[in-house]
């Protein structure tokens, strides 16, 4: 999600919140000395908050899962998520005092630092990201599509490298010769460098892999090639392009959503402890 | 032909049935979510099983607490019919019996709001300013006006100078005492020219380096009654070490090196530093025993170096019976010891009648007791031990130019500010730093809840767990 203009009413918000419960905890901050915060009524209405919040921000999912409840729109809950899912740590600061205090709590405020972190981090990502793979990978696909793509993108070049050498063409005196002799350079490039390196999707390094290292070798191989089978080089070269950018977007995938492996399942335990030591502390 | 990438050719690439593949990512993602919470359980379950509570404790116990880490019982006490089980007053009371405040205070504070612990191994004594501004910042009794200041909040905003200092009252003691002269260079010493410093005279009741002018052999006459420390305020109520404060000067340490009390050239011993009846019982018993010794000279021939103008010519020599020689040696001496030898440091009273009765022609003066304060200030308490990084002068800076004894040379509140205050590197301020709240001397024994082995098998477990702690 773009964080824009459209967030704004979130961000004045979260603002307002953030500034009255800063002046409310400069009021009734209590001194390390004097025990802990989270005790007191200003802190534990801290607490209270800074879990519904997260409770909140955790409820995205299940949104996601049931897209036709009517429970409003889903961009207004990323928002939430986005906002109030932020605001949570400085309130659950504030309910703490700044202090980590017992184990079951310091693991708490470390899955609470390591969850906003790591999703400050996936909106950065997923602010600018798409940007950078509509410019760099401008023939993305259906990242799970990629394997199924890139098999078909190494048979069409199989194909190409086979016709060329079944072709004819006239030499200079209007002699019919077989190209097949004058294509074995092509083939030798094919079998040596462009099919390992459609096979290996995940390849970063490597001629083939870098833009103007593989422009330069293909126009290597025209050089030793017949101008009939230029065209054929051509095809090879778009479908090296191709593959190259879907391995970029294969990593700019990754990258949009690899720290979900990290947000979610901690977000899922920081609400389970969460819940757990909201109870233990009534009780103590 | 080149090679063309129209929408038809793309779409024919895509497998319709792609979405039924596995998908490692979210699969991934689905088993990470779920092991996340359950290793999160775990972790719970395994401190349970092993009985072991601390997981969910609010942070580390005080040092004075640590044997309970694994005890959470023995504060935390189950209410019957209650979901809760927060700490008590009675929890604490079962072995800290502390004594109330003042008895006029109009609230109790509990035990739990001053002394909060889950903090780490700190002092439970070392409260935050508003566990007593709480009170003090409006100070209202049950039994009319306050003693104390009423708007107290911090010792470095709104505390007021000392009450010594404050009153503008003059020193309360009767001993002659000019520092100014005390401290010039090239005195006369025993033994030649001295400099005296100030622990030749001051210093607490521990030290027992000897004395530079002094027989170390205090006049138990004098040091006990000496102090005058606030009649009716309990002593334990700031009680301290035996290097906190400075013992009262006495003769015997201080002064009888340079002061001597020798009373007559034939005798080279000098009187005792005590009270008027036993000096005078001393000198005649000396006056006895030489004349006793020394009949000849009974028989007192006239000096003239003694005669007076416009007097009768005395006879050449005169014959004295003992008990006369005695008398009127005896009168001689102590006149010399009260006009000149006790007053240089002592307040003499002779008493009017006691002069004019006919019987009784030399009367004993009444030395005025020397009312040494001890204690500048009974409420709160200091300690000299701590602060011996810093020369005496430094704080007691009025030292070496007063030359009154009613000059009180006790610091004031700014000099105890300059170290004393609320920077990061200052020395602490808070009011538990110089004030105690429970009168330690009104604690009861209160008898052991605990058994020995529960604590410590809870120790052998802190131990295990804490290995860098230095429990």
């Amino acid at each position: 999600m773009r964080i824009d203009s459209t967030h704004r009413a979130w961000l004045v918000a979260s603002a307002v919140i953030l500034g009255v419960s800063a002046v409310l905890y400069a009021i009734y901050r209590v001194p390390a000395s004097a025990g802990s915060m989270g005790g007191t009524a200003m802190g534990l209405a801290f607490g209270i908050l800074g879990f519904a919040f997260m409770i909140f921000a955790g409820l995205l999912g299940a949104r996601k899962k049931v897209p036709v409840w009517r429970v409003g729109r889903a961009q207004m809950w990323m928002r939430g998520h986005l906002w109030l899912g932020l605001l949570s740590l400085p309130l659950i600061l504030f309910h703490a005092g700044f202090h980590s205090g017992g184990p079951l709590t310091a693991v708490l405020m470390w899955l609470l630092v390591i969850v906003v972190v790591s999703g400050l981090f996936g909106a950065i990502l997923q602010h600018y990201l798409p940007t950078v793979m509509t410019r760099e990978a401008p023939l993305e696909t259906i990242y799970e599509e990629m394997e199924h793509v890139n098999a078909q993108l190494r048979q069409e070049a199989a194909e190409l490298v086979e016709g060329a050498g079944a072709r004819t063409a006239e030499d200079e005196e209007g002699v019919t010769i077989a190209v097949e002799e004058q294509a074995a350079p092509l083939q030798r490039f094919f079998a040596e460098e462009l099919r390992p390196y459609l096979e290996n999707s995940a390849a970063r390094r490597g001629p083939l892999a870098d833009a103007s290292l593989a422009e330069r070798s293909f126009a290597q191989l025209k050089r030793l090639l017949p101008p009939e089978l230029h065209d054929t080089v051509d095809d090879l070269e778009d479908i090296c392009e191709e593959h190259r950018q879907l391995a970029r977007q294969a990593r700019l995938h990754r990258w949009l959503h690899g720290w979900l492996l990290v947000h979610i399942p901690l977000s899922l335990a920081l609400l389970l402890l969460g819940a757990v030591h909201a109870a233990i502390a009534l009780r103590y | 032909m080149p090679r063309t990438r129209t929408t038809k050719k793309l779409a024919q690439r895509i497998d319709l049935n792609y979405f039924q593949k596995p998908r490692p990512f979210r699969r991934w993602r689905f088993w990470l979510s779920v092991t996340a919470p359950v290793a999160a359980m775990v972790w719970l379950g395994w401190h349970g099983l092993r009985g072991d509570p601390r997981v969910y404790s609010a942070g580390q116990l005080s040092r004075a607490h640590a044997v309970f880490a694994n005890k959470c019982s023995a504060c935390h006490v189950m209410r019957a019919g209650l979901f809760t089980e927060k700490t008590s007053d009675s929890a604490c009371l079962a072995c800290h019996d502390g004594a109330i405040h003042h008895a006029s205070q109009t609230f109790t504070p509990s035990c739990g709001s001053c002394h909060a612990d889950h903090r780490g191994a700190i002092r439970l004594a070392e409260v935050s300013e508003e566990s007593c501004t709480q009170c003090h910042a409006n100070l209202e009794t049950r039994d009319g006006p306050a003693h104390y200041f009423t708007h107290i909040r911090s010792f470095n905003g709104d505390h007021p100078e000392f009450a010594v200092l404050r009153s503008g009252q003059p020193e309360r003691g009767t001993i002659k005492v000019n520092h100014y002269l005390h401290l010039q260079p090239n005195l006369t010493g025993p033994n030649g020219r001295v400099q005296l410093v100030c622990a030749d005279c001051h210093r607490p009741a521990a030290d027992a380096q000897p004395w530079r002018f002094g027989s170390g052999i205090a006049s138990a006459a004098i040091a006990p009654a000496a102090s005058n420390e606030s009649a009716g305020r309990p002593p334990s109520f700031t009680q301290a070490s035996p290097a906190a404060y400075m013992a009262p000067a006495t003769y015997a340490q201080t002064c009888s090196g340079c002061h001597l009390l020798t009373f007559d050239k034939r005798f080279s011993e000098q009187v005792p530093h005590d009270t008027p009846q036993k000096i005078h019982t001393f000198v005649v018993a000396k006056f006895q025993a030489y004349i006793a010794a020394h009949p000849s000279e009974l028989r007192e021939l006239r000096n003239p170096g003694r005669d007076l103008p416009e007097k009768p010519v005395p006879a050449d020599y005169r014959v004295l019976t003992p008990t006369q020689w005695v008398a009127e040696h005896t009168a001689q001496a102590e006149d010399l010891l009260w006009r000149k030898t006790c007053k240089q440091c002592h307040t003499l009273n002779f008493s009017p009648e006691a002069a004019s009765a006919p019987n009784n022609p030399a009367p004993l003066p009444a030395i005025a007791p020397s009312n040494f304060t001890t204690r500048y200030m009974p409420d709160a308490k200091f300690d000299h031990s701590q602060h011996r990084l810093v020369s005496c002068e430094s704080c007691h800076v009025a030292t070496r130019t007063s030359q009154q004894t009613a000059d009180i040379l006790l610091p004031g509140i700014a000099t105890c500010r300059a170290c004393h205050n609320t920077g990061t590197q200052a020395a602490e301020s808070r009011c538990f730093e110089c004030h105690t709240y429970h009168d330690p001397g009104q604690r009861k024994f209160a008898p052991g809840q605990f058994a020995l082995p529960d604590l410590l098998q809870s120790m052998t477990l802190n131990r295990t767990e804490t290995p860098a702690d230095g429990l």
